[in-house]
């Protein structure tokens, strides 16, 4: 995924000179070939987030596309004034990246875990928000990304938990992409970002009958397409690794409660911050994200709602 | 939003700072609205680069490879507005219906309105966008200019300081910080609320290319920008302006007050009347 993050970047500045990559002082061998094959676009700003999006505002007006980068811990949630103000007012065709979102960062603790920065970005006008699930959901949002001509956030979590798709994806920006659909299915699976690989292995393990979408789109959404969904199943089940208000969960409860109002489950992270250090593995277990935990916790939905 | 563009009326008062602060007494008084005295401190300094330096074009003030001006300290845009007045870029229907329901113009900078660059009020955010335009033109290889105010209280905020020192790393000699020091800020003076001690020195520190001059004096403000853009040296520059808030009004003058307090009619017509007789 990170490859393909890499890949997109480097294509983009090669064909378009206005593509400039700021960074925070991050991503240190991620960017070896951005820096060879495109030095004059490559401008790291230093340890200091809020001059660097203030900058890209400026950069933007003079007619740059840039590129931000730094941890979700810091893009956006650390700026996000200067997001809202500097970028978003204005709609700016600046693109924030946000990488090692949810519990990547699992023993460094809460400054380096973000599970706020897609609720704290949904609120924000002008503001595209994307969550890709593989690396050919992150080239496809790469893509809409670059092609946007406002401002776009991409949260990007756990790299390396494989592709959930075969192949690469063409499909217009704010699409849910099905992975498993069938006709009949009492309930939907809908996940975003890392936990798409998740909502697969409940697929096959626990819940065969299910159908299961990634949203790689959080804002905007296809609402009618969501909508649809929630019609044609009867439990909405969301999952991500996010703080179950403001995000995925909250969007379904949204368009559901206006369209076609579904009992949903949001399986994400509660209220609290993490208590503990350890792997990744463990974060999500901590936090009841694992796939035991979400079987006990999607046994106990099913049973509290016949059918 | 309504054009500004062409509206083809014009004061053409060469920027003189009594019709300036008439311009912000009058916007005051229509719209019951305060931030007086952080406007009157950065009069001369707005008239000196409009009338001298800033490189617009006067019927278009969005023109591509125009200089930019930064209002970062937004309090003080009314100030600005009476330039946009000299310029004809608004007219005197925005002076009397300042703060009307569904006016345009706000009591901050918003970028939406063509004259103002960047939104700001909140403190600290102007700067960095204009460092980024000073490394965009750069980029370009264009040499257009970049202006940016900002009050001393004002960089009490920490991007001001993030961004000076991209500023001096980057060499952004295109890139002129402008301070104004007032000696005010919300609650206190900025000795009382957090001394900054030398302004001057701080920014030197920081690599940039530094004058101290008198803020009101429009030939010292002159004589600095144009030494500070001929240097050769490839340093960002700084302007520190000593000035006086709510300057050019005897009961304004070094009361902070007057960054909070409406006008009534007393006060508007001694202040009117004390702005009228200034000799510019």
């Amino acid at each position: 995924m990170r490859a393909a993050f890499s890949d997109s970047l480097v294509a983009l500045a090669k064909k378009d000179p206005k593509v400039l990559l700021l960074t925070g002082d991050h991503g240190y061998a991620l960017f070896d070939a951005f820096r060879k094959e495109c030095p004059a676009q490559y401008i790291n700003a230093g340890i200091a987030e809020q001059n660097m999006v203030g900058m890209a505002a400026g950069l933007a007006r003079m007619g740059f596309k840039p590129f931000v980068y730094g941890l979700a811990a810091f893009i956006p949630v650390r700026v996000v004034e200067q997001i809202k103000l500097d970028i978003a007012h204005d709609n700016l065709p600046v693109v924030l990246l946000g990488d090692g979102a949810g519990f990547v960062y699992s023993h460094l603790g809460t400054s380096h875990q973000s599970t706020e920065d897609i609720a704290c970005t949904r609120a924000i006008p002008n503001l595209t928000v994307l969550s890709p699930a593989d690396r050919f959901e992150q080239t496809l949002c790469m893509q809409w990304a670059y092609e946007c001509t406002g401002p776009v956030y991409m949260r990007m979590g756990k790299s390396d938990r494989g592709d959930v798709h075969r192949e690469p994806l063409q499909a217009p920006l704010g699409a849910l992409l099905p992975l498993h659909e069938q006709a009949g299915a009492d309930i939907a699976l809908i996940a975003t970002g890392s936990m798409v690989k998740t909502a697969r292995e409940l697929l096959e393990k626990t819940l065969p009958g299910a159908s299961v979408y990634s949203v790689p789109a959080i804002k905007p959404i296809n609402t009618q397409a969501l909508a649809d969904v929630c019609n044609q199943h009867r439990l909405l089940i969301t999952l991500e690794e996010h703080h179950t208000d403001g995000g995925l969960g909250s969007l379904v409860c949204e368009v559901s409660s206006t369209h076609a109002p579904r009992r949903v489950l949001r399986i994400g992270v509660q209220d609290r911050f993490s208590h503990g250090c350890g792997t990744y593995a463990y974060l999500l277990k901590e936090h009841g994200i694992d796939v035991d935990s979400i079987e006990k916790q999607i046994t106990a939905f099913v049973q509290a709602n016949p059918k | 939003m309504k054009s500004f563009l062409g509206l083809g009326f014009k004061l053409h008062t060469q920027y003189k700072p009594a019709h300036l602060r008439k311009t912000v007494l009058d916007m005051a008084w229509h719209g019951k609205t305060v931030h007086i005295g952080c406007a009157f401190s950065i009069i001369e300094l707005l008239a000196v680069l409009h009338r001298s330096f800033l490189r617009y074009t006067d019927n278009n003030p969005l023109a591509e490879g125009r200089d930019y001006l930064v209002l970062s300290k937004g309090h003080g845009v009314m100030a600005q507005y009476a330039c946009m007045l000299e310029r004809g870029w608004i007219g005197p229907e925005h002076v009397t219906g300042y703060f009307a329901d569904g006016s345009d113009l706000k009591g901050l900078s918003d970028s939406r309105i063509p004259g103002l660059e960047v939104t700001s009020g909140s403190l600290g955010h102007g700067f960095s966008v204009g460092v980024g335009m000073a490394m965009g033109a750069k980029l370009k290889n264009t040499d257009q200019k970049v202006y940016a105010l900002v009050g001393d209280g004002e960089i009490n905020e920490g991007p001001i300081w993030e961004g000076a020192l991209f500023a001096a790393h980057h060499q952004l000699n295109n890139f002129m910080l402008i301070v104004d020091e007032n000696g005010f800020q919300a609650m206190g003076t900025t000795q009382e609320v957090l001394a900054l001690g030398s302004i001057a020195d701080k920014l030197t520190a920081f690599g940039f290319e530094t004058r101290t001059i008198d803020g009101h004096d429009e030939v010292n403000i002159e004589q600095a920008v144009r030494e500070l853009w001929a240097s050769d040296s490839t340093q960002p520059k700084a302007i520190v302006a000593k000035t006086v808030k709510g300057k050019g009004v005897s009961f304004m003058e070094h009361n902070n007050m007057w960054h909070y307090t409406r006008l009534n009619e007393d006060t508007y017509a001694q202040a009117c009347a004390e702005v009228a007789g200034a000799q510019p």
